[in-house]
């Protein structure tokens, strides 16, 4: 999913972000990081801060320790150079002056970017979020969707290195999210770096390359889907032995038993037969073998639960 | 800079207080010019239409400016704030102290044109009863309404001007002030309402000694009727308006938002 010879540096950067409001920690120290070209998902129950963290990574709150980089330039000291490289969209749905048209919006925008961003861009963004004959009216007039979809054309018209959407699909139809999908990803192939938080797990899971969930204000878990999406498992007899037995293998990166499977992370799908064979050498019969599919909702609400 | 001042005025001029601001001290003049009881109660005999720009704009400048600026003011950000429209502008890569720079331009601009369109609109009501030389003041020079003689067009039209420019000055540091209350509430009804019961607090400090009630900005809401000097005046004023506004720079500046 992502770019092969990315640069690894982080296009965004959290380092011990603690927020306090009164007596209550609103978030506790978190580190993140987010590289050029990674789809990173945030997600978490109601009130465990994802809105919090993300007002404070994009500079519109003020962290009571730590600090948020992007691209190197820390937010809140180099606010404006920092936010130059930034598109986002911190409200869902997301707002505008509903007395002026999505384009004149549009228009507010681009001319705040100092960047030159030009008519042709916005026309450009408008056609992107199939939104070309909604343009010239106001905003008040446009639906949920409409206002959602607006908003995610507004954070990308400067081309921005960073993107960060808080629950970009919420108010889409299924065309709406899949329009969203399709545009998320292909920043990321250009090399954006994209932080999304969200509660659609399943959903993420086909597009994000990282998860990161949050509870009562901390990061408890971090996932790379990447590594998730190439396990496989082995239906046999002895699932301890013949995980054992793969993990010797020099293409399986890791292998543990889930009776009454041997689950293998495996370098690729082409190794899939040598593994059979090798588990054939060993005396232990398959019975079956397959992609193990990795239910982001399922090791959500576990996590959630115990943590 | 100039693309948010622009952006500013834009949303001024199409805020509803503000046009009705507009609407209310444009026509309130029309209603002073042929009302019967003016002579009864402000001690006033129109003779000439030059009269009537000093009487529009001291009545509104006592209660109705404030009330207007107070609300038209703490909307620049509550408004913002209540549609969400904030948070997207301080997304783009401008400085806080940039934006509520513009806000505050933008403030101290809403004195100068009430009293420019009341000024237009006393002007244009005042027509029927003539713009002539006349026996008496304009209100806003020596002696009042009462005068000191025969006054001619130009006199009436400078002593106008500086009675106009000196209300509108008068009424900055309350634009600030609403700024100001509007960056530490970030709610419109909060900000308006607080530099409301201040103005109408300095007003009850006349309790205080001569000394403090010198001080108090609404101490000089009739700047516009002082002749003479109005230098110490004017500089006080400034204090209050620079003071005010650096106080809702620094306020917005680290808030969240």
């Amino acid at each position: 999913m992502s770019k092969s010879g990315a640069p690894a540096f982080p296009a965004i950067e959290v380092r011990g972000l603690s927020k306090v409001y009164g007596k209550v920690d609103v978030l506790s120290d978190i580190y993140l990081n987010v590289v050029p070209g990674e789809v990173y998902a945030l997600t978490g129950p109601n009130g465990s801060g994802k809105t919090t963290l993300i007002r404070t990574m994009t500079g519109l709150a003020f962290p009571t320790s730590g600090e948020v980089r992007i691209m190197g330039l820390n937010v809140h000291t180099q606010g404006a150079r920092a936010r130059a490289l930034l598109g986002a969209v911190v409200e869902a749905p997301a707002r505008f002056y509903p007395q002026f048209t999505g384009a004149e919006n549009l228009q507010i925008h681009a001319r705040l970017t100092g960047l030159g961003v030009g008519p042709g861009r916005i026309a450009e963004v408008l056609a992107l979020l199939e939104l070309t004959s909604m343009g010239g009216r106001r905003v008040s007039e446009y639906s949920l969707g409409q206002r959602q979809r607006l908003g995610v054309a507004s954070a990308i018209l400067a081309d921005p290195k960073v993107l960060v959407l808080d629950e970009p699909t919420s108010g889409l139809d299924p065309m709406g999210i899949g329009l969203i999908h399709r545009i998320v990803t292909g920043l990321a192939t250009s090399g954006c770096a994209v932080i999304l938080s969200t509660h659609h797990l399943r959903e993420i899971a086909t597009y994000a390359h990282t998860v990161g969930i949050m509870t009562a204000g901390r990061l408890v878990d971090t996932i790379d889907l990447r590594t998730r999406q190439s396990a496989y498992r082995f239906r046999v007899e002895e699932p301890a032995m013949a995980a054992a037995a793969l993990e010797k293998l020099p293409f399986v990166r890791r292998a543990a038993p889930r009776a009454p499977f041997a689950i293998a992370q495996l370098n690729g799908p082409d190794h899939v037969p040598d593994a059979l064979r090798a588990l054939g050498e060993q005396g232990l019969r398959v019975y079956e073998a397959s992609p193990d599919h990795f239910d982001l909702y399922e090791y959500y609400r576990e996590r959630v639960e115990h943590a | 800079m100039p693309s948010l001042i622009s952006l500013e005025f834009r949303k001024l001029l199409s805020s509803r207080s503000t046009r009705l601001a507009l609407i209310v001290c444009g026509l309130l003049p029309f209603l002073w010019s042929v009302a019967p009881r003016l002579g009864e109660t402000l001690n006033v005999t129109l003779v000439s239409g030059w009269q009537l720009p000093a009487i529009s704009i001291g009545l509104a400048v006592q209660y109705l400016m404030p009330l207007f600026i107070a609300i038209a003011v703490a909307e620049l950000l509550g408004t913002e704030v209540a549609q969400g429209t904030l948070a997207p502008l301080l997304l783009r890569p401008v400085s806080r102290s940039q934006v509520i720079l513009s806000k505050l331009l933008v403030a101290l601009t809403l004195p100068f044109l009430l009293v420019a369109v009341t000024f237009i609109g006393a002007l244009l009501a005042g027509l029927p009863i003539g713009y002539g030389p006349f026996s008496g003041g304009t209100g806003f020079g020596p002696g009042g309404f009462v005068g000191l003689g025969e006054i001619t067009p130009d006199v009436a039209v400078q002593q106008l001007l500086r009675g106009a420019l000196l209300s509108s000055v008068m009424l900055m540091p309350i634009a600030a002030l609403a700024l100001l209350f509007g960056a530490l509430f970030l709610n419109t009804a909060a900000a308006a309402l607080a530099t409301l019961v201040t103005l109408i607090v300095m007003r009850l400090l006349t309790v205080f000694p001569a000394a403090v009630q010198r001080l108090m900005l609404t101490n000089y809401t009739n700047l516009y009727a002082i002749q003479g000097d109005v230098s110490q005046t004017l500089t006080l004023l400034a204090i209050y308006t620079i003071g005010f506004s650096l106080m809702a720079i620094f306020a917005f500046d680290r808030r969240d938002v």
